[in-house]
């Protein structure tokens, strides 16, 4: 759906180049993680692929044909949702949504969306007294009034609680699953994890990894087993290597004669694996 | 288009009004009704038409200033990028809009008299004269948002230009200064030119249109259509990317 190749970005004012040469592929019906640390690149690539930035080096087609080729159309097919609230806070949230509504040509069904994100009960109220949590759900709503084939999320459950950030996943995967297309862009690693079909880091303007998580983890994560059992009344921890392990005579002793505790492959986390190819450590709002 | 252009200006008017500009230039025209109704009828020949030139200048330039601040605050202006909508249509709504909503609060000022104090107006060349100094200063008020950091900024912005266009403007029409260096370098304030299509709306079609009502307004006419198409579209992106975060 998105192919881009050596792309290429400097700020009008850089000295240097900010994005350096980075190519990837986002498939029809896919969701994309696009991750990596605060400055490396992430949001200057959303810009570009959403056509904010300009002045760009390389290629970047969409549906097979170069994205400076689109004028309206490319915006009636796509939806954004941004970090940040982005709404007029002295109108209620349907007088936001109706008035964004008429600059669409396609108009998805307003109260399904807003019933969805628990949002409809309050929609005559002044955006200004929502909540962070409701302007991020109403963000959502504004990503999604044109219908879109593909979404653009930047942090989209960022300042969600449990339950709301549930019931977006829900709607993201529910919009793959209706054959949409996804480019999300989160520090929120469980979240990607739940949802990416892919996921590509980005370091320093130059993508150092891409792949579906499991590979990652695979690729990434130690082939081992760890075990913990009871012995004497005291807890003890061993590691067999996860090559061979049904063949392996103390393994297999432990776990007929042993009371055992917990048992873990050396599966990675995709925050792990962040920190391994990002060396940068994640922290709240990176 | 023309479709998604009038949604926008029906969007900019019904925020003017819904973060209070327009009540704001309600309370004004009342403001001023009320100072000029104590006025007596000499200075009242002089002193309406500043009215008219300061709601159709400078005011201009501050509500279009301050709803620009507002988008600004709200980041509404990124998710405004990513719509269906070119910036010609952005920036053509908000100088429509910001246009529009000057010229009622003009009206208000005008009607006030009308009924209050026996005036003689030619509606169509007042019409015309404030149509047109609004929409440059509105114009102008969109170019000068690009450089506003805050709200400071822009109440600083507006009285520089106030101090170095205004001031002069003002003491011309009054008599304070006056000679012909003085009427040769004003004609080149946009807030004298503004001042000068007013007052020849306050006269009957039989006033002699000297060259100063003509080249103000020319200047104000092609000078607002240059600056449009020279700077204030085409640096509108950048102007809009940069307030997105960029």
């Amino acid at each position: 759906m998105f192919k881009v190749e050596d792309l290429k970005y400097r700020y009008p004012k850089g000295e240097a180049d900010v994005i350096n040469g980075i190519s990837f592929e986002i498939n029809e019906g896919e969701i994309f993680g696009f991750l990596g640390p605060s400055g490396a690149g992430k949001s200057t690539t959303q810009k570009i692929l959403i056509k904010i930035l300009g002045d760009y080096r390389g290629e970047i087609s969409y549906s097979g044909k170069n994205i400076t080729e689109f004028s309206d159309e490319f915006y009636e097919s796509i939806g954004v949702s941004f970090e940040m609230p982005i709404h007029f806070s002295k109108m209620t949230a349907m007088e936001n949504i109706n008035f964004f509504l008429k600059l669409y040509k396609n108009n998805a069904n307003v109260e399904e969306l807003m019933k969805r994100v628990n949002l409809w009960e309050d929609r005559d109220k002044m955006v200004g007294e929502y909540s962070k949590g409701m302007k991020i759900r109403l963000n959502i709503v504004r990503a999604m009034l044109n219908n879109p084939e593909m979404l653009f999320m930047d942090e989209p459950t960022n300042g969600l609680d449990p339950m709301n950030a549930m019931i977006l996943k829900d709607m993201i995967r529910e919009f793959r699953a209706n054959g949409g297309t996804v480019f999300i862009t989160s520090h929120i690693m469980t979240d990607i994890d739940q949802l990416c079909d892919r996921v590509a880091f980005i370091v320093e303007g130059e993508i150092v990894e891409m792949d579906t998580p499991r590979n990652l983890k695979i690729k990434y994560g130690k082939r081992s087993m760890f075990m913990e059992y009871k012995e004497n009344g005291k807890t003890v921890g061993i590691e067999f290597p996860l090559d061979g392990i049904g063949k392996n005579k103390e393994f297999l002793d432990l776990l007929q004669t042993k009371e055992i505790e917990t048992l873990h492959s050396g599966e990675t986390t995709l925050e792990d694996i962040f920190i391994q190819v990002t060396g940068v450590a994640l922290k709240n709002g990176e | 288009m023309v479709n998604r252009l009038w949604v926008l200006v029906k969007g900019e008017l019904q925020r003017l009004n819904k973060y209070n500009m327009t009540s704001v230039s309600v309370l004004v025209a009342i403001i001023w009704g009320i100072v000029l109704f104590f006025v007596n009828g000499e200075w009242l020949g002089y002193l309406l038409p500043l009215v008219l030139m300061m709601d159709a200048t400078l005011m201009a330039i501050m509500y279009v200033g301050s709803v620009m601040f507002f988008e600004k605050s709200e980041s509404t202006i990124s998710t405004m990028l990513v719509t269906p909508v070119s910036n010609k249509e952005l920036v053509l709504s908000k100088l429509i809009a910001n246009t529009v909503h000057n010229m009622f609060a003009s009206a208000l000022i005008i009607i006030v008299f009308v009924f209050i104090r026996d005036l003689s107006i030619n509606y169509f060349l007042m019409f015309v004269a404030i149509f047109i100094a609004t929409a440059f200063h509105t114009l102008l008020g969109i170019v000068m948002a690009y450089f506003q950091k805050d709200f400071t900024s822009m109440l600083v912005n507006i009285m520089i230009f106030m101090f170095t266009l205004g001031v002069p403007s003002i003491f011309y029409s009054v008599g304070i200064i006056s000679g012909d260096v003085w009427e040769f370098v004003l004609l080149f304030n946009p807030i004298q030119s503004a001042q000068i299509l007013i007052e020849g709306g306050f006269k009957g079609w039989g006033f002699e249109y000297d060259y100063k009502y003509f080249f103000s307004l020319g200047y104000l006419t092609i000078g607002g259509i240059l600056l449009y198409y020279f700077y204030a579209l085409p640096k509108f992106q950048a102007y809009a990317v940069k307030q997105s975060g960029v």
